[in-house]
């Protein structure tokens, strides 16, 4: 495979996903309010970019993902450390996130409204408890699996339990935890959108169920490439901070 | 010889499905449409189902769900909110109201959707709304249009002076009670529990904030299914009528009928004592209550881009005469 291939080859699929839509658009097998056409999408997509009162929802759905992911990550790698370091933290908070992990936190959103109201913290709250998981699974994870040589090396050297911890065993976890915020990013978006779908005035989710309740599914498949625009570039800043912050760990995957 | 046979059974067989006529894939709500759940729970009292149409009920929760469904081919009828059908037609679906099902109405006698605050909380009248919140069953739908309109009649700016938000029937009572938003919208059943409860009060009511009686629920049929079938649909709606008739005429016995049947879960005292809306007994669509919808939302809401031509939404001419 030469290098120049190997580039595009994500825009060929991304490319080949947008000629099977199309082909389908067109087609007249379904009816355009279903199925628009990649022209409508794009130039409702336009009218989204040059229009401050839809940029200003996108904000809005924006803040509230990274405010629960911001606090998600604080105390995710908080507790996932404590976790990894503390055996008594492991046996206190093991079984409460192994056994709630895989509970659909949605399902608490109308918990959620009536303790924090209907605006933006009921929202970030949700958001903060869906990113918390993976931040803490994978910080516990990555504190617990330090290399024990490293460990003793620090220990011989004569390091403190505080320049152990900062020097050790922060440097070995980072990247677990950056794996953490990588899930966790993604999720901070749908969470929000979903939750401004089921109950909220403003936000990107409001625009989808706007967009829906007038059979505009252009204008709704639009404000769905803004949401995936800012997934991917939330990911993207999660990637660069990664390699910058922990340069000597590069991912480096040799393909047979 | 076994030949023959196999012949003739494939013929009784053509003839039976070609008398039961072809199948109405009809969406259904849950709430306020009693008459059209009848047509299923007492299918006795529809001579024609069967004979020159079947029918199959298929529940959907929001409107949205219900036009993607008729759009993808899944559907050939169903019931939708005037409001409902103005934007789909606004958009080029290819439906038709072929009937009326109930009527938002001033009076007494009938139910009207209701607009209500704490009784002991600081909004007492609609223009203390402001700065506040008014929770509505969803986005641009009849209740989020009528809380609208309350708003814009109190001269308040809907969004700007007070939010308006979706939430879910049964969680509006707690929300109005907690605080969590100022005004909320009461459908039957929960307006008849929220008022037995107490410590609510009257805002304002659908009609009161619209101005006018006017459509709520009606009958659309896709404008294929009518150009195919209008034998069917004239059989459809003949029933539709006279069951309509008999609802009115028997309303605690198509109550009860309807819950034994599993249409309604609310429990059968509080379902016999709510308060109905208004049905015309020959389901005729109130087609100036439309044009002054549509001219609302075009005007007051920006909900429409352009005009809508709402007689040509409605052909009333499948109705019993």
């Amino acid at each position: 495979m030469t290098p120049v291939f190997q580039r595009l080859l994500p825009f060929l699929v991304v490319a080949a996903v947008l000629v099977i839509w199309e082909a389908a658009a067109v087609s007249g097998l379904w009816s355009k309010l279903l199925f628009p056409s990649l022209g409508s999408i794009a130039y409702e997509f336009g009218v989204f970019l040059i229009t401050p009162e839809r940029l200003h929802e996108a904000w809005v759905s924006l803040y509230r993902a990274l405010g629960g992911f911001a606090l998600a990550a604080v105390v995710g790698i908080l507790v996932g450390m404590l976790m990894g370091r503390s055996k008594l933290v492991a046996g206190l908070l093991d079984p409460l996130f192994s056994g709630t992990y895989a509970v659909p936190k949605l399902a608490l959103f109308p918990i959620f409204i009536f303790v924090f109201g209907i605006g933006s913290l009921s929202k970030v709250a949700l958001v903060f408890l869906e990113c918390l998981y993976p931040i803490v699974i994978m910080s516990y994870h990555g504190a617990r699996g330090v290399n024990r040589v490293l460990l003793w090396s620090a220990q011989n050297m004569g390091a403190s339990r505080g320049e152990t911890l900062r020097r050790v065993v922060i440097p070995a976890t980072a990247p677990f935890i950056f794996a953490g915020f990588r899930v966790a990013a993604p999720v901070a978006m749908i969470v929000v959108v979903i939750t401004e779908m089921v109950s909220s005035a403003d936000g990107l989710g409001y625009l989808v169920t706007y967009s829906l309740s007038s059979l505009r599914t252009d204008r709704m498949l639009a404000v769905v490439v803004v949401i995936a625009l800012i997934g991917y570039l939330l990911d993207k800043a999660v990637v660069l901070a990664r390699d910058r912050l922990i340069y000597w760990e590069k991912l480096d995957t040799y393909y047979v | 010889m076994k030949a023959v046979l196999l012949v003739l059974s494939f013929l009784v067989c053509a003839n039976a499905l070609a008398q039961a006529g072809p199948l109405i894939r009809f969406g259904r709500g849950f709430a306020a449409e009693e008459q059209v759940w009848l047509m299923s729970a007492r299918p006795d009292l529809t001579p024609n189902q069967g004979k020159h149409y079947q029918l199959k009920q298929i529940l959907f929760q929001a409107n949205p769900e219900r036009f993607q469904a008729f759009l993808a081919g899944e559907l050939d009828a169903g019931t939708a909110p005037g409001l409902a059908v103005i934007f789909a037609h606004a958009q080029g679906v290819d439906m038709k109201i072929v009937a009326s099902v109930c009527l938002e109405a001033a009076g007494k006698q009938w139910f009207s959707t209701t607009y209500m605050v704490k009784d002991d909380g600081p909004v007492k009248r609609v223009q203390d709304l402001k700065g506040g919140t008014i929770g509505v069953v969803g986005i641009k739908t009849a209740t989020d249009l009528w809380a609208r309109a309350g708003l814009i009649n109190a001269g308040l700016v809907p969004d700007k002076d007070t939010k308006v938000v979706p939430m879910a029937f049964p969680a509006i009572g707690d929300a109005v009670r907690t605080g969590k938003v100022s005004a909320g919208t009461f459908v039957e059943p929960f307006y008849s529990t929220e008022v037995a409860k107490g410590g609510l009060r009257k805002l304002f009511t659908a009609t009161e904030a619209v101005g006018y009686d006017h459509e709520l629920l009606d009958i659309f049929f896709g404008e294929k299914f009518l150009k195919a079938h209008p034998e069917a649909v004239r059989a459809f709606l003949a029933d539709y009528v006279a069951v309509t008739k008999y609802y009115l005429a028997n309303t605690a016995q198509a109550k009860a009928d309807l819950h034994k049947a599993g249409f309604v879960r609310t429990p059968l005292d509080t379902y016999l004592k709510n308060a109905d809306w208004k049905r015309d007994p020959n389901a005729r669509v109130d087609v100036e209550s439309l044009k002054k919808l549509s001219t609302f939302m075009l005007e007051k809401l920006q909900w429409l881009e352009k005009p809508v031509k709402v007689e040509s939404m409605v052909d009333q001419s499948y109705l019993p005469r």
